[in-house]
């Protein structure tokens, strides 16, 4: 019996490394829907990005999004080329521990250009996700709101506030912008009233919209 | 003394060496004997085997062995190339995406939630004749890139919703993020 199990023992190991080394070279289907020119090179890019421990279901997607739109080879490695480099500098910046969300909102904060430095403090200072802190940083970046400005003001909401007070406090600014209002000075205000009702406890759950 | 234990080791010889007549009945008088037994109940095959599957037993494995069976386990799992593309039941909330889209014949939602594919989550019309089509997801935490196919060719991103900044392929796009508070 005892030689029964060591040959299965045996037999699992082998299948295992067999099974581990197949799937790992076995291409992503899904990378399928991409040109002949197109698919090996992303592949090998998906390939590097595994090596390093790196989430590979963002470069999958950015891949798959520009076959859908049509993109040409260029733009699409181009792409999925410069999303793995921002994750590589977003898990420099967030630590081995980040998750791969958390890593890919990392990466459009500092694709928006956000320095990693305001990452690493998000960090420290914050305990629960960094999903939404670094979105919302990002969103105010693209609404026109100063690097500098929405990376202060975000550290200063993200060790207390929840995520829907952080959502809120974007659909603030957003507002006002889109009233006239300087998105710097927008900004301001709409930090320190969400300072005061994160301190106030105030919890209003939204429904979900984007 | 010693020569009284050479006389019993010879009797006990002599004794073996003496043929044995079997009777020639014998085979008869066993069968007899067994075909008297009671017969096994019914539904024995079933009892037995119940009673095979319930029997706690102890399993050895060695580590290695425990080790190989959960790290084909694990490979299984891993190997699944769309395991990231479902958003899991688990954690998701449900997100309403809302578009209006007058003269649109179809619109479909793409994102990273379902592999910018066109055909995985068509839009419906909010009602008869009407210009607002709807789709409702689950959405795990993350952050999700998507736009509006209109007609199979016409790009929209969510007037709704933060744009993508980081759109390099020159199509509008809109971000949606979940969070987990």
């Amino acid at each position: 019996m005892t030689v029964y199990w060591r040959r299965l023992g045996s037999g699992l190991v082998a299948a295992t490394l067999v099974a581990g080394t197949a799937a790992a070279q076995r291409p992503d289907s899904r990378l399928e829907r991409l040109d002949s020119i197109t698919r090996p090179i992303v592949a090998a890019l998906v390939d590097s990005a595994r090596a390093a421990a790196l989430p590979t279901e963002p470069l999958v997607q950015r891949a798959l999004e520009g076959a859908t739109k049509r993109a040409t080879a260029d733009r699409i490695v181009a792409a999925v080329r410069g999303l793995a480099l921002d994750l590589g500098h977003a898990r420099h910046a967030l630590g081995p521990t980040a998750s791969p969300p958390e890593l890919t909102a990392a990466a459009a904060a500092l694709r928006a250009g956000a320095p990693a430095a305001t990452l690493t403090e998000l960090r420290r200072v914050r305990r629960a996700s960094l999903i939404v802190p670094l979105a919302v940083l990002t969103d105010l970046v693209a609404s026109g709101v100063p690097v500098d400005s929405a990376a202060a003001a975000v550290l200063s909401l993200a060790a207390n506030a929840r995520d829907t007070d952080l959502v809120e406090f974007r659909r603030a600014v957003e507002r006002d912008i889109a009233l006239g209002a300087p998105p710097a000075s927008a900004t301001a205000a709409a930090v320190a009233n969400a300072a005061v009702q994160v301190n106030a406890g105030a919890r209003q759950q939204r429904p979900g919209r984007p | 003394m010693f020569e009284a234990d050479e006389e019993l080791i010879g009797r006990v010889v002599r004794q073996l060496r003496r043929p044995v007549t079997v009777d020639a009945n014998l085979d008869a008088r066993v069968m007899e004997q067994i075909a008297r037994l009671p017969a096994r109940p019914a539904g024995g095959t079933t009892r037995a085997t119940w009673h095979w599957l319930t029997r706690p037993r102890t399993v050895r494995l060695s580590p290695l062995s425990a080790l190989a069976i959960a790290a084909v386990f694990v490979a299984v799992v891993l190997s699944r190339p769309d395991r990231l593309s479902h958003p899991a039941s688990t954690g998701a909330r449900e997100f309403s995406f809302v578009v209006v889209a007058p003269r649109a014949a179809t619109v479909s939602l793409v994102g990273d939630f379902n592999d910018w594919d066109a055909a995985r989550t068509p839009m419906q019309r909010a009602g008869k004749q009407a210009s607002v089509w709807t789709a409702v997801l689950p959405l795990t935490p993350g952050r999700y890139r998507y736009a509006f196919l209109v007609d199979g060719v016409s790009w929209l991103a969510d007037p709704a919703a933060p744009a993508a900044r980081d759109d390099e392929f020159g199509t509008p796009s809109s971000v949606v993020t979940v969070g987990g508070s």
